[in-house]
């Protein structure tokens, strides 16, 4: 009896509550976007000559290519190494304790700062790195160029195909590998032809997730890359601040809007098709996994462990980088660096805490209050709004700094140069995954709860502010985490709109860096790894006051 | 009791309300023109299978949904168009839906707070109120420190304590045991009598619909077969419909011979029989006639026969022993036969493939309408 869809009347409460969304996305997410496409196509009419002229440019078309190489290339090799680790810790019947280590040491660079892989990769294997030169005594390896900015995306990003591929492996129900053993297949057998055709829908996800990240990714190429390896967001990048060409850095990023949207497209259309996994819904009884043998298990031991302790070692060298004169040159023990991040560094800190402390509030509402009438209400135009909401969240921070420059540099709406583009960018930039903990959450939560208030003559916003609110705590509380995180490390769309008036660390690391300060940048980044790893120590520890349960931990902070 | 209140009951129509779900593209029909009128203080009780509209009326009532024709009007104000919040009415959920993060107290204390009630109020109405649902004392304890009774109480202590118009029950007892379920339906039944709140009342359990309600309405298929009190129901059902959704009946097919206003005299295995018929029955038709299983005796073969009695031979195909009772299925003239019989202790038992004299008396013949009957 209790099948019945359920539809409730019309409530003037909600009407002005949609509006304000709609108003909010409209202003900050499409009016950019579609300052950026006109900026692009029209010139006094429609026109292609904007996009002509780039395409023109050898070094345009080369970065074009270079893009799609290396989203390529990190979204195979950080799939490999993601599943290397996923089945290790799914398949591999590990200690409990080594498990948790692992999810520790693989977070590390989901929350850190852009540059951190670069910078360290710099100091092990540059000219004079630690490892190449001091331990090895290898002058002639290039880290810059192609292989650097490979293998520096990838330690960076494998973590999100770890992450996606631990759960798709976990759902596989081990009685269909049994299954494969009892029809008399050997474990290679059973691992090619049950364990990995399942998993297939999750590798292809990983791999376009991966793709989309290195498209987007900024930092790296900028510092790896150079001149020798230009990508779209970099040449984007040089194109408005170096040449002062706006209309040239629009038509780049119209160039990385397509593959983008064709990743976006594919990512859809195989997680359409990935019902073939968790179908079963009862999984049998858990039996162990045995599709690894012991000497398969030692090998994925082997490269787990070698990049735990590569990724280790990153940061220990930044921490050693931020506490020594010049590593490598001088290793004397200072706090100089220390000393300037505290005095030249304060004002930088001190607005980007500023921002941060903004956005979390502003946008964990907006998050929930938008997750809340997805999930909850019926109006027209419900799913217009939210794939609209999460555009800016899909795109390239590159191209979503370049329209919001575009957009709000004249009037009718002139915010450069405040704090407000800032965080109006990371609003609704980072505000999906507290969107999409809170439809999570509400899925969980019996609409009765509502209902009840109602029947109790409680009006819809009393509801929410009473009722509903109080109960997606969790995820108002995830979400405003993971504004936090991001707002201390964005870096794509950042650079773009920090002033004099505002400035952002990630900025000063990348003046750190670009000035061969390497020490003060490390400084600079310790500081903000510090920081928002003791956001997210506190955010847990709240988490588990609320005691509200349901969420995971990992996934909901991050983001997906 | 004398308070929290002792509101006046209101009374509650339907006029022909309807209601469509569009399901897999096509619109359902899950209420078709249910028009029904509560009294003010009766209890009336929706029964019917799942998915026979019995919630999505009740849901209507509160106004969770709009119906798509139809109105609904307490005491004689049209509330169709009216917002739930907007139409006090106390509603209690088949799972509680008590708020998790807020104590027994501030549950309970939640309507009056939105009313905007002061403080001693809003204390001394909530303390009166868990007492008179036998749980003073739990105001501080959260939901999930209370066993299923416990917060099935305090469901109803915050339903009753805003003195609403009307009270409505959707399937309150179906999470509880049985035992607890009985136990707790009396409470309803005496808590609803005490504060003479008009109620609706939805169940699938028709023992319950019969224990608690002043008239039942037996929904089929998202309408209204019949409504009655359990009596009425039980002794002259209209439909075959609700003559097997109350209790357990056998359906005898006859032959009508002659006809009369209430009345009817049928040919029954072979004998003519005058049962009441209502509605009216046409010489010669076929009909069906209800006799309950517990309205059968059974006799040895050769015993002698009560000259009142309809009776015919019949064989015993399986015998089911539960106690207080034995149930039989009889073959009597091509037909089985459920038959009930008390006190087994007493009456002692006939085996299987025993030839046994099967009586019944008129008055426990009713002969049934040609189907479909109306709503």
């Amino acid at each position: 009896m209790s099948a019945a869809p359920r539809r409730a009347p019309r409530d003037p409460a909600l009407a002005p509550a949609v509006l304000l969304i709609w108003v909010a996305v409209a202003l900050f997410i499409l009016y950019p976007l579609a300052r950026l496409l006109a900026l692009t196509f029209w010139d006094g009419g429609p026109s292609l000559a904007a996009v002509r002229e780039v395409v023109a440019g050898w070094q345009h078309r080369r970065a074009f290519g270079n893009s799609l190489l290396l989203a390529a290339l990190v979204g195979g090799a950080g799939t490999a190494l993601g599943f290397a680790f996923a089945l290790l810790a799914v398949r591999a019947n590990l200690p409990r304790a080594v498990g948790i280590g692992l999810d520790a040491a693989v977070l590390l660079p989901l929350i850190s700062p852009p540059f951190t892989a670069a910078i360290a990769l710099i100091f092990a294997l540059g000219p004079r790195g630690l490892i190449s030169y001091h331990v090895f005594g290898i002058t002639s390896l290039s880290i810059y160029g192609l292989p650097g900015t490979w293998l520096s995306e990838t330690l960076t990003y494998f973590p999100i195909a770890y992450l996606t591929l631990k759960g798709v492996l976990a759902n596989i129900d081990p009685n269909l590998e049994d299954g494969g053993f009892s029809l008399g297949a050997r474990r290679w057998r059973v691992f090619r032809t049950v364990t990995v055709p399942l998993a297939a829908p999750g590798l292809a996800n990983s791999f376009l997730l991966l793709s989309a990240a290195s498209l987007a990714d900024f930092a790296t190429p900028l510092i790896l890359g150079g001149t020798k390896f230009p990508v779209l967001p970099t040449q984007a990048f040089l194109q408005i601040t170096g040449l002062y060409d706006m209309r040239g850095g629009a038509a780049l990023s119209f160039l990385l809007l397509v593959p983008t949207l064709a990743i976006f497209a594919a990512q859809r259309w195989w997680t359409e098709r990935r019902s073939v996994v968790t179908v079963t819904g009862k999984v049998g009884a858990a039996t162990r996994g045995k599709s690894l043998s012991t000497g398969a298990v030692a090998a994925l031991a082997a490269l787990c462990a070698l990049t735990v302790a590569l990724v280790l070692t990153c940061y220990l060298l930044i921490a050693a980088a931020s506490l020594v004169r010049a590593l490598g040159a001088d290793n004397r023990l200072s706090a100089a660096h220390y000393a300037h991040v505290f005095s030249g560094g304060l004002k930088a800190i001190r607005d980007t805490l500023v921002i941060a402390a903004v956005s979390m509030p502003v946008g964990g509402l907006f998050a929930v209050v938008l997750g809340f009438l997805v999930a909850r209400t019926r109006f027209p135009g419900r799913r217009a709004l939210e794939f609209a909401a999460m555009l800016n969240y899909a795109l390239p921070g590159t191209i979503v700094g370049i329209a919001y420059l575009i957009a709000f540099n004249d009037p009718p709406l002139v915010l450069t140069g405040t704090a407000f583009i800032l965080v109006a960018c990371y609003v609704f930039r980072y505000s999906l995954a507290g969107t999409r903990a809170t439809t999570a959450l509400l899925a969980q939560i019996d609409p009765s709860i509502e209902e009840a208030s109602a029947s109790l003559g409680a009006r819809r916003d009393v509801t929410f502010r009473r009722i509903v609110l109080p109960l997606i705590r969790p995820a108002l509380l995830a979400g405003m985490t993971v504004l936090f995180i991001r707002a201390m490390t964005a870096i794509s769309a950042t650079i773009f709109l920090v002033s004099l008036q505002w400035s952002h660390v990630t900025v000063r690391i990348l003046e750190g860096i670009t000035n061969l300060e390497l020490g003060q940048a490390s400084a600079f980044s310790v500081l903000v790894i510090l920081l928002v790893y003791a956001a997210v120590l506190f955010s847990n520890l709240v988490m588990r006051r609320l005691n509200a349960g349901g969420i995971g931990q990992g996934g909901t902070l991050l983001g997906g | 009791m004398s308070a929290p209140a002792r509101p006046e009951g209101a009374r509650l129509e339907l006029v022909s309300v309807s209601k469509r779900f569009a399901r897999s593209g096509q619109g359902v029909a899950a209420v078709s023109d249910v028009s029904l009128t509560v009294e003010p203080g009766e209890l009336l009780t929706l029964l019917g299978p799942s998915g026979c509209g019995k919630t999505t009326t009740l849901r209507m009532v509160a106004g969770f949904e709009q119906p798509d024709g139809g109105r609904v009007l307490i005491d004689a104000q049209d509330v169709t168009g009216l917002m739930v919040y907007r139409r006090s009415i106390g509603f209690v959920f088949q799972n509680y839906a008590l708020f998790p993060h807020l104590t027994v107290f501030d549950n309970v204390a939640y309507g009056l707070q939105v009313k905007r009630l002061d403080r001693a109020t809003i204390r001394e109405k909530v303390e009166r109120v868990l007492a008179l649902v036998g749980l003073p004392g739990y105001g501080g304890r959260f939901s999930n420190q209370l066993s299923g009774g416990e917060q099935q109480r305090v469901a109803v202590a915050r339903a009753v304590v805003v003195e609403p118009r009307l009270l409505l029950f959707d399937e309150p007892l179906s999470n509880l045991d049985a035992k607890l379920r009985v136990q707790m339906r009396e409470e309803l039944s005496r808590l609803q009598r005490q504060l003479a709140i008009t109620t609706i009342y939805v169940t699938h359990d028709q023992e319950e619909a019969m224990a608690i309600s002043d008239r039942i309405a037996v929904m089929q298929a998202g309408r209204v077969a019949q409504v009655g009190t359990a009596r009425e129901l039980y002794g002259a059902p209209r439909s075959a419909f609700v003559a097997q959704f109350i209790g357990r009946v056998n359906l005898l097919s006859a032959r009508v011979v002659r006809s009369a206003p209430g009345r009817a005299a049928v040919e029954v295995w072979g004998r003519e029989v005058t049962v009441a018929a209502e509605p009216q029955a046409a010489a010669g038709q076929v009909v069906s006639l209800v006799l309950r299983p517990e309205s059968v005796t059974l006799r040895p073969e050769r015993a002698p026969l009560d000259g009142e009695e309809v009776t015919a031979i019949g064989v015993v195909r399986a015998r089911m022993f539960l106690g207080e009772k034995v149930e039989y299925a009889v073959d009597v003239a091509g037909a089985s036969l459920q038959v009930v019989s008390y006190d087994p202790l007493r009456h002692g038992l006939f085996d299987v493939g025993a030839r046994v004299r099967i009586a019944c008396a008129p008055v426990s013949l009713r002969l049934l309408g040609p189907e479909p009957l109306s709503g």
